[in-house]
């Protein structure tokens, strides 16, 4: 009978059961519990413990808490008349252990014994700090102000909401298009979408921030990044900003691949980084601006001017971690991302009228997705790409870039394949490599066996989240250098605001880094314009303020970004390319002006040199953004 | 098993009693007869019938004289031999029944199968039916809604007579009987399907344990049954809202002359004197318009003793009427202003919050016994002089009061150490001299603010004190416990004035009407009640909350009550004739407190899901349905509408435990910051 009532009691609410009696008596040493009297005992407790865990709970809820804690039942206890059991101070989680043995499982908390001598001698803890009052507006006049004090504005969740909501306008639309016979209610699903449309609108405080982030991450100075990158990473409550960044990107990726200004893009890529690292915005709703931009950067035929010299693999590689991290975060059953860029990938890898640069990235792409992916999407056409690496670097008429792309995809291999060749199946010989992978077998068979001679690493080396880490850091260092090396870094990214000084003649104060010195340089700068008719001087005073003096908007930096300021090469000639977007109204205008500079020594010499000069000297024309891309 | 030694001797006679129990029942039930007959002097009737079942005087003398207790007797009403078995077949055939109705039948009659269920597994339990009892809750407790679950599963835990005996919420069930009301039409229904099955058992069951309230008219919808469902014991009975309640405000004093002094010394600090005076003039004649003209709903002056107003209590009511004059008005429109006071470093938990009126001190009580106050404007808290010192100062002085306080005392907090136990809740008195503070161990201390020690400990509640609120005339004060009691006091004796007994579940929180006469107590049976203070009678409850209510709160003018609690609902209700207007939503966790903007217009609330919501007050009485007919529950309309959510402010992880609208409408909040 106790059994039957034990099985069906579970499904009601725990209880105690006959063996936990048993067990409990035991350990007060009384061996000869008979079944009865067990089975009497566990209801009998059974009943007396819900009684008093209930009236615990009343008592948590008077505390206005939302947790039982052990006080309350003790004064349960009390208020029931029964003496408590003092000394218990559970904290929050309770590591029960599991044994079993002799047919019997139990559970238990393992309790320490204490040496009071210990406890006495232990030096005291501190004290616990004074309670004291903080007052701060958590409303004024119905508004919520942003501050620190106060919790984020939009969290995740209501970020969803609302992409969710707008779909059912839509829907709504819709269905009343077919319908007009309702005139009031078409008139009312016409307002909810015009209210759609001016969504997003800045304050003045956004917008500044906005400008200085976006000047900051294309700016000159690399410690302005670092923080700018950080604030985009930390700070709650960009949402609202979310899709003027975006539209950044993806705008700005647009252009400078088809200027092949590496340095760009590689900031550009950082901001993606970034926001994908800021747990507080919801980022699903841009994926079709981001992808296809770090795709770009992944795959795209040329990414800077002389591939040849410049270290666009580094962009590639890191291009293709975000890939790989965006497929991790955002991947579903819906969108099916990871599958679409997949076979993005696999068609560039496959096809042989592709450069050999966009094979590489479409290798890293792979790469970075995994085992599984690299077993199934790269082994196969290993044979196809050597057979054209060979061409690259044995064939009659070598090509020096293609040259560089073929032993830099080498080392893309011999980083990513050996631990899936490894459990290929396919024996580890040279005959056998050569029939399977064909030109580069040896290759890949000599890298396996590298990787077993240092083994001391164990296989695990190749699992994402240490790799990524570790890369992350080397890699956002060799941004630094490459870009040192090769471009100088850009001069300002200015509001549109200064073409009205540039015709009043004014001089506005330009920083450009000593280091400087020329190269062939092209700078986009994408800037908003929120209210084409505010005064152009204002606009101005902010730009110009911006560029020399710091204004306190972005926190400080606390991680280091690994910056390498190693001495700038100076490099001789310098044809430089300033482009200008104009975004307005949804519309989007670039200006690109053209100039070139004659001399570098003029950018050494005189760091104040404006903008102005440069436009004085170029010429300038202007072309929609949208037919270069 | 079934007969363990421990059955007391009343077990013991109802187990005799059982054996030859046709015989004797019969023979009860002829009694009964008998007796009703002796009531109503029919002799010859009873001659006969005395004849007829030979029945000897002697069985009528031992009858009578049987003593019993009234838990005994209620435990044997649950006597029966009924086959254990049969109980589901006649649940399940009163719930096929019930089903097979008409839509419009079906939801009232769904409210009686709660508690027929919970009387019928008592029933089994009783008679030792356990395995059969166990089967039963098993197959049907799933059957009722959620908000039952609580009380299911504290029933469901019962799983023996002998634990019916001393289980409070049983005691609840077996001495008073579920209250439902139902429309004529259904309730014919269910009386035609009982008689026509001979559901014996049913039938006596219904007969025994429900009180089924019958009224003419439409039955009731869905939301109508669930706006006032949920009270452990069913709904209120008609009878109890009954009593005229005078809500209204009392006459304010005449202080004509000291106001008219004050406006012109006011007047001196203004920009723009001459206009600012008859703005004025033209506010101040309509405020003393409004206070000089009789409340019809009044209580009469006199009705409760009031202490006298003294000088002191004068200047700080002018000082409300002039604050009154620089006041906010709100509206939908235009929302309250918050600002919110963070209690940092409140790791032991705080359980108890209060502001004074005019919003110069917070109090706050900890959950190690400790309590709290601060100061929120510029002036220091200190203490007074010791008694050495006080004795050179001139008392004749004006400021005598500020001569006796120590300015080396002067500090920004201060701390009251005394209770034993959690400090459940504390409050100003309204001259701001005093504090009072009730504990989990049982007391309730008056504080004195002067000298920052205890005065009195009024050792009069035998369990923890749950709430303590002084009255807005200050002098008495309400206090309720665990004990089911709420106590009135005055803070000169040491015992208790009235005892407002009624509640069948702990008292979560009372509060004084702003006329003084009545006491409001929310309680964990889901009751609100009101007390009238002058003869300790309930005077309403009000039934609707489906969880224990925690927070109270009157409207400015006295109508309207406002419950809050763990159902995450607060309810608006009409004082006048004891049904809710209004059922706010919007909370994701327990409500604990609640406040009324000064004019009466917001409606303000925060709980421990971190958020302060203000609600449409005004909307709900613009919208409220003053013609309905109070008999008729059918007609009644309670506003739910999510409109009435004005505004959600949420904290960085800060539960709401105190809320205070300022004289000039500026809301207060407070609350401990918890970090995760």
């Amino acid at each position: 009978m106790a059994e039957s009532k034990e099985g069906k009691e579970q499904k009601v609410g725990s209880s105690l059961t006959v063996e936990s009696v048993r067990g409990i008596a035991e350990s007060v040493g009384i061996g000869n519990l008979s079944d009865e009297a067990a089975a009497f005992l566990a209801e009998e407790c059974t009943y007396s413990l819900k009684e008093i865990v209930q009236e615990a709970k009343k008592f948590s809820q008077r505390s206005k808490r939302r947790k039982v804690s052990t006080t309350d039942f003790d004064v349960a206890l009390r208020s029931k008349n029964i003496e408590p059991l003092y000394g218990f101070r559970a904290p929050d989680f309770i590591p029960f252990r599991f044994a079993s043995g002799g047919g019997r499982e139990l559970f238990f908390n393992e309790e320490k014994e204490l040496d009071l001598q210990e406890v006495i001698n232990s030096p005291m803890p501190k004290v616990p700090l004074e309670s004291s009052l903080k007052a701060h507006w958590l409303s004024i006049k119905g508004v919520q102000p942003s501050v620190p004090e106060n919790p984020p504005p939009a969290s995740k969740e209501l970020q969803k909401k609302e992409i969710l909501d707008t779909g059912i306008k839509n829907k709504i639309d819709k269905g009343h298009r077919n319908d007009k016979a309702h005139k009031l209610r078409h008139h009312k699903a016409d307002m909810v979408r015009l209210k759609d449309l001016t969504t997003h609108e800045l304050s003045v405080e956004q917008q500044l921030y906005y400008k200085e982030i976006t000047e900051s991450c294309v700016g000159p100075d690399e410690s302005r990044r670092a923080e700018a990158l950080q604030s985009l990473a930390t700070d709650p409550g960009l949402h609202q900003m979310l899709p003027r960044f975006i539209t950044f990107v993806s705008e700005g990726v647009k252009i400078n691949v088809v200027q092949n200004n590496l340095a760009l893009l590689i900031y550009l890529m950082r901001m993606v980084k970034s926001l994908l690292d800021n747990q507080t915005l919801y980022l699903e709703k841009y994926l079709h601006e981001l992808i296809p931009a770090v795709a770009t950067c992944i795959i795209s035929r040329q990414l800077c001017l002389r591939p040849d010299m410049d270290n666009h693999w580094a962009l590639r590689d890191f291009a293709a971690r975000l890939m790989a991290t965006i497929c991790k975060n955002f991947s579903t059953n819906n969108n099916n991302i990871q599958a679409r860029m997949t076979r993005t990938f696999v068609e560039a890898l496959q096809n042989d009228k592709v450069s050999l640069a966009t094979q590489y990235g479409a290798l890293a792409g792979l790469g970075e997705l995994g085992q599984e992916v690299i077993r199934t999407c790269i082994l196969p056409y290993l044979s196809g790409l050597g057979e054209r690496m060979r061409l690259a670097t044995e064939g009659p008429i070598i090509n020096n870039v293609d040259k560089i792309a073929a032993e830099n995809i080498k080392k893309q291999l011999s980083k990513y394949l050996p631990s899936a060749l490894k459990s290929s199946g396919v024996p580890e010989t040279v005959e056998d490599y050569t029939t399977n992978y064909g030109y580069l077998g040896p290759l890949l068979l000599s890298s396996i066996q590298k990787e077993r001679q240092v083994s001391v690493l164990p296989s695990l080396v190749p699992a994402r989240p240490t790799l990524q880490i570790q890369q992350a850091g080397r890699t956002s260092q060799q941004f630094v250098i490459q870009q040192q090396g090769s471009a100088s870094t850009p001069v300002t990214p200015s509001t549109t605001s200064f073409f009205s000084t540039s015709a009043q003649g004014q001089t506005p104060r330009t920083p450009s880094t000593p280091g400087s010195a020329g190269g062939q340089q092209k700078f986009v700068i994408v800037t908003t314009q929120p209210r084409p008719t505010s005064s152009a001087t204002s606009m101005l005073g902010n730009s110009s303020n911006g560029n020399t003096s710091t204004p306190t908007i972005v926190k400080l930096v606390t991680t280091s970004q690994g910056v390498v300021n190693t001495a700038p090469t100076v490099q001789a000639s310098g044809g430089q390319k300033i482009v200008v977007i104009k975004q307005e109204q949804g519309v989007i205008q670039s200006t690109l002006a053209s100039s070139v500079i004659t001399t570098p020594q003029s950018l050494v010499s005189a760091p104040d040199l404006g903008v102005k000069s440069i436009f004085n000297q170029g010429i300038s024309f202007s072309v929609k953004a949208e037919d270069k891309s | 098993m079934a007969e363990s030694g421990h059955m007391t001797n009343k077990m013991k006679h109802a187990t005799v009693v059982m054996g030859d129990k046709s015989d004797h029942n019969e023979k009860q039930t002829l009694l009964a007869v008998l007796q009703f007959l002796r009531e109503h002097n029919l002799q010859e009737t009873e001659a006969i019938l005395k004849k007829e079942a030979k029945l000897s005087e002697e069985d009528i003398q031992t009858e009578k004289s049987q003593p019993s207790s009234v838990v005994s007797h209620a435990l044997a009403a649950y006597k029966s031999t009924d086959d254990p078995s049969i109980y589901e077949d006649v649940y399940t055939d009163l719930k096929q029944f019930i089903e097979s109705c008409l839509d419009v039948h079906r939801v009232e009659l769904n409210t009686i199968l709660y508690p027929v269920f919970v009387h019928m597994y008592l029933e089994l339990i009783y008679n030792r039916h356990e395995w059969h009892a166990g089967q039963f809750f098993e197959k049907f407790y799933q059957d009722h809604e959620d908000y039952r679950q609580a009380d299911l599963a504290r029933l469901g835990a019962v799983k023996r007579r002998e634990h019916m005996e001393n289980n409070a919420m049983l005691q609840e069930f077996k001495t008073s009987q579920f209250v439902i009301h139902m429309s004529r039409d259904s309730y014919t229904h269910l009386k035609r399907h009982l008689q026509g099955r001979h559901l014996i058992l049913l039938t006596n069951l219904i007969h025994e344990h429900l009180f089924i309230h019958v009224f003419d008219g439409i039955p009731r919808t869905q939301e109508q049954i669930l706006a006032t469902s949920g009270a452990l014991q069913g709904e209120a009975e008609k009878e109890a809202n009954k009593a005229k309640v005078y809500y209204g405000l009392l006459k304010e004093p005449d202080l004509n002359i000291p106001l008219e002094e004050e406006e012109e010394g006011g007047e001196g600090d203004g920009g723009d004197p001459a206009n600012k005076s008859k703005k004025r003039k033209a506010k101040k004649d309509a405020l003393l318009m409004k206070k000089a003209k009789n409340d019809p709903n009044a209580p009469p002056q006199t009705r409760i003793p009031l202490p006298e107003l003294r000088d002191q209590d004068k200047i700080e009511k002018i000082n409300i009427y002039r604050e009154a004059m620089k006041r906010v008005k709100l509206s939908a429109d235009n929302l309250p202003s918050i600002c919110l006071y963070t209690l940092l470093n409140s790791s032991q938990g705080v359980s108890g919050i209060d502001f004074t009126d005019d919003s110069s001190m917070v109090a706050a009580g900890f959950e190690d016994g400790n309590i709290r106050v601060w100061t929120l404007t510029p002036n220091k808290l200190r203490c007074m002089k010791p008694s050495s010192e006080l004795e050179y100062i001139d008392k004749e002085a004006d400021d005598v009061l500020e001569r006796m306080m120590d300015d080396r005392t002067g500090t920004d907090t201060k701390m009251l150490t005394g209770h034993s136990g959690v400090v459940f809740a504390v409050s100003f008195s309204p001259d701001r001299t005093s504090l009072l503070s009730a504990s989990e161990d049982g007391t309730i201390r008056l504080w004195n603010l002067h000298t920052w020690s205890t005065i009195v400990c009024y050792k009069g509640h035998m369990f923890p004190v749950c709430d303590v609120k002084f009255a807005p005339c200050g002098h008495y004060f309400v206090s309720g416990g665990k004990d089911r009691t709420a106590r009135l006091w005055s803070t000169d004796h040491y015992q208790p004035l009235r005892m407002f007994v009624g509640h069948l579940c702990d008292v979560e929180c009372v509060l004084f009407h702003p006329n003084c006469n009545y006491v409001a107590t929310g309680s964990s049976d889901r009751t609100v009640r009101l007390w009238d203070v002058l003869n300790g009678s309930c005077v309403r409850i009000m039934t609707g909350h489906k969880e224990s209510v925690h927070c109270l709160t009157f409207s400015p003018d006295g109508r309207y009550l406002a419950s809050g609690g763990a159902d995450q609902t607060v309810i608006l209700w009409d004082l006048s004739n004891g049904t809710a207007v209004a059922h706010l939503r919007g909370h994701t966790s327990t409500v604990y407190s609640l406040c009324f903007s000064r004019e009466g217009s917001i409606l303000a609330s925060g709980g421990i899901d971190d958020s302060v919501r203000l609600w449409d007050a005004a909307k709900v009485l613009e919208e409220q349905d003053t013609d309905n007919d109070t008999n008729v529950p059918s007609t009644l309309h309670v506003n739910t509408s999510p409109d009435l959510l004005l505004g959600t402010y949420f904290t960085k992880s800060t539960p709401v435990l105190g809320l205070h609208f300022t004289r000039r409408n500026l809301l207060l909040v407070s609350g401990p910051f918890l970090p995760s």
